[in-house]
């Protein structure tokens, strides 16, 4: 565990779950994280991750070396690597959120909550509660004037887009 | 068992970013109804309303505390009395100190005494649409002229306006960087010579159709920071001011000559050696000749990403050397030109172009040679308008879904060779939003089944004329494209209720045109009203065997109906009041040659109607038959009434 080495050999980490076990990973692409970014910035090479389980952080290692290794060629091949990634159990998904909100990878906490929001998409207001495991706390009379705020008072107009970019 | 509900482990932030994600209006709705943290996290970081009933606008404000952008176009009856009552009562209500965006587009009840309450209410006010609110004039544009922070004014077709008042909003905005005065036709060369000068900011200028001369141009050539100009129409404006601004507006990035008979290409040529990192260039049905020299000149433009030159003469040197020379195009328009071949698209396309959107509407001697060439280079094109391309057959379809899975937008209107097969073909591209059929004689329903099983995402669908679709396609289209929005079945006269019935089926359906369907009766209509809840366009012209039960079921079920055209149908006096009376959102009204309505029952319906009407079309026999009374009312309010 130097802290810098005089050969060409790429600077490593290690990562600590919550569980104890210890993963090695490649600084270049652990920095990913931006909670790790700034503790390899404070001199850590074992980085303990109390919040995250084992199994957590292998998916999340998984990531974060697949985009590590992104260039302009590998664009589709991660495209596809992230469809599969998301297709995870419901439970699995909250712990990944959880975690990649807590270990900053803005574009995996992107890649879950769209597709969080793909699961909402296209649902009923019941289903969603019962996919989510949301109870419903809107007594009958909140609940139906909401529902006439929609039908007669306003409707989503588009958002007001700058389109002075092409 | 869940080891931490859901929402202990979404915080707002992460609720946030689910919500951005989510842009489809029902979704957003469903959102909403979830549960209150929900509905908390939407309603505190939604910042655009559009609202639909005046009475709402205070209370839903204060629901959603930060809100800044306001749309209030479809709102009936905004007029000076609800703006009064809006800011009117002494204490300013919070959202008017936040507002930066309002549009007011239509709302023709409004003068400029309520333009000005709601102008000085609204300090931060930086973006207003008062478009075709025909008759605002000079005194509107003085209140305007309050908004010391506009950036951004909109007035399209504000008849009224003249140099004074586009004067007063020149000296009072000084920050406009953004203006249409499209139609404006009052406006001349003195109006925009103050706008010059007084309005330095201005990046984005529209003068269509307005009756000005070069020397206007003269003048917007001085504008140094002008970047987008728009002259469509200008047919005074001849070659000189083009010169004019080929040697000024160094910003300038994108034009709009649109129909400005009197220019020349080579004028062209001449600006664009003034300005080769140009960005756009539209030039529809505006040069009649395109001489060697002036082909030339396009090598300079380098950075080009958008080129239209419907309507004008092209050759395959113009081909060779866009595609050796503008490697950024991503939009060319050729309708309805000369001389588009198939050896021309070869060399259009050739090594592989990132062309996203083709307009060959009318190039008619394209073959599927040159479908074929565009499939296999442009994989990612996004819109392809092949109208009146008789010789594309199912071959090209066949190529299209094989290689262009993101096309979105495709229209074969008038295109003879279309057919089932084809249509199988086409089911491939599953990315489509758009699809334009009309007049493709040869489709039936088996096709259309395919491409209603495959495209899920369909939003617009146009069989206009489709003789050969009929109630089963339309079972198959109300099962598969749950996202249609917009459908024309207009003259598929083997339709009947069966197959209108289907199309309740549909819950996003909001804009149907479905004229001279006279297998429909009311129990079509009936079953089409009481589900379509979202329905707010609807074309019924000629539809002669819809009795007053259908009409009867629109005026009850209907309540989000906003233009309906009713010309030559069968409804009587008791269904059109009805009708024209409990349709509260109802702004647009066809109504010709009503032939089982009698003056009383006009009379009747208008007046139930007038104060929220703003388009009307009535026979011209009407004219002397109704009372002078409700015409006044009518134009009083600010309705357009257009005699047939």
């Amino acid at each position: 565990m130097a802290s810098s080495s005089k050969t060409e050999q790429k600077k490593m980490l290690i990562l600590k779950s919550s569980e104890e076990e210890e993963f090695e990973i490649e600084e270049s692409i652990a920095v990913q994280s931006g909670t790790i970014k700034n503790m390899v910035e404070d001199d850590f090479t074992l980085i303990p991750l109390p919040n995250v389980d084992t199994e957590t952080l292998i998916k999340i290692i998984k990531y974060m070396k697949k985009h590590g290794e992104k260039t302009k060629s590998n664009e589709k091949d991660i495209e596809e690597f992230d469809k599969e990634f998301v297709k995870k159990s419901f439970t699995e998904l909250k712990e990944l959120v959880l975690a990649a909100n807590y270990l900053h990878i803005t574009s995996l906490i992107d890649l879950l909550c769209q597709a969080f929001a793909d699961r909402i998409k296209n649902k009923s207001v019941k289903a969603i509660r019962e996919i989510f495991g949301i109870p419903n706390d809107f007594t009958p009379e909140e609940e139906a004037e909401v529902y006439e705020q929609h039908k007669w008072a306003h409707e989503e107009g588009k958002e007001h887009i700058d389109h002075s970019a092409y | 068992m869940d080891s931490a509900p859901l929402l202990s482990v979404l915080n707002e932030d992460l609720l946030i970013r689910i919500l951005s994600f989510i842009s489809h209006d029902p979704d957003r709705k469903a959102f909403r109804l979830v549960c209150k943290t929900f509905l908390r996290v939407d309603s505190f970081h939604r910042t655009h309303l559009r609202i639909l009933r005046p009475e709402f606008i205070n209370t839903l404000l204060s629901k959603f505390p930060r809100i800044y952008s306001l749309d209030l176009s479809a709102c009936p009856q905004i007029d000076d009395g609800a703006v009064a009552m809006l800011v009117g009562n002494g204490l300013l209500p919070d959202w008017c100190r936040r507002l930066k965006r309002l549009v007011l587009s239509r709302s023709t009840g409004l003068k400029s005494a309520g333009l000005e309450m709601l102008i000085r209410s609204c300090p931060l006010l930086e973006a207003i649409d008062v478009s075709y609110c025909w008759s605002f004039g000079d005194r509107e544009a003085a209140a305007l002229s309050f908004g010391g922070s506009l950036r951004d004014v909109k007035m399209d077709r504000c008849l009224g306006l003249t140099d004074v008042g586009l004067a007063k909003i020149a000296i009072g905005c000084q920050c406009l960087e953004k203006l249409c005065l499209k139609w404006c036709i009052e406006i001349t060369d003195l109006g925009i010579d103050l706008l010059s000068k007084k309005c330095r900011e201005l990046k984005e200028l529209d003068i269509s159709y307005l009756k000005v001369t070069s020397m206007s141009l003269r003048s917007v050539s001085s504008m140094e920071k002008l970047e987008h100009l728009a002259m469509v129409g200008c047919g005074i404006v001849d070659d000189e001011g083009l010169h004019y601004l080929g040697k000024g507006c160094p910003s300038l990035q994108a034009l709009d000559v649109s129909r400005c008979d009197r220019l020349s290409s080579s004028a062209l040529a001449f600006l664009i050696n003034g300005h080769p990192s140009m960005l756009q260039i539209y030039a529809n049905h505006c040069f009649h000749e395109f001489p060697t020299k002036v082909v030339q000149g396009l090598k300079d433009l380098k950075n080009l990403k958008t080129l239209i030159l419907d309507g004008a003469p092209v050759s395959e040197s113009l081909f060779k050397i866009i595609n050796f020379n503008c490697k950024y195009l991503i939009e060319i328009g050729l309708g309805k030109c000369k001389g588009v071949t198939d050896k021309g698209i070869f060399q259009l396309v050739s090594g592989g172009v990132n062309l996203n959107i083709l307009n060959l509407t009318c190039c008619s001697e394209l073959t599927d040679d040159a479908i074929s060439a565009i499939a296999d280079s442009c994989r990612s094109v996004l819109c392809l308008k092949l109208e009146c391309c008789n010789s594309v057959t199912e071959k090209s379809l066949y190529l299209l879904g094989l290689h262009c899975s993101f096309l979105e937008e495709l229209d074969l209107t008038d295109c003879f060779g279309v057919n089932d097969k084809g249509l199988y073909y086409l089911s491939k591209c599953t990315k489509l939003v758009c699809l334009k059929l009309g007049l493709c004689a040869n489709i039936t329903d088996k096709g259309l089944y395919y491409v209603a099983r495959n495209c899920s995402e369909i939003r617009e669908l146009d069989l206009y004329r489709c003789k050969g679709i009929g109630d089963d396609g339309l079972y198959a289209v109300s099962n598969g494209c749950k996202r249609l929005q917009k459908l024309n079945l207009s003259y598929c006269s083997e339709i009947t209720d069966r197959g209108i019935e289907c199309l309740g089926h549909l819950p996003e359906l909001s804009d149907l045109e479905m004229r001279s369907l006279l297998n429909v009766t009311g129990t079509g209509l009936t079953a089409l009203a009481t589900r379509c809840k979202r329905l707010a366009e609807l074309d019924l012209k000629d539809c002669a065997n819809i009795d007053d039960s259908g009409f009867m079921a629109l005026a009850y079920c209907s309540r989000n109906l906003q233009q309906i055209n009713l010309s030559h149908c069968s409804i009587s006096d008791v269904g059109l009041c009805m009708v024209m009376g409990n349709l509260t959102r109802l702004q647009d009204a066809k109504l010709v040659n009503l032939y089982n309505v009698s003056t009383n029952g006009f009379e009747v319906a208008l007046r139930a109607s007038c104060v929220r009407l703003k388009k009307v079309k009535l026979i011209a026999s009407m004219r002397l038959q109704l009372t002078p009374d409700i015409v006044q009312t009518l134009r009083a309010r600010g309705c357009r009434i257009r005699w047939d």
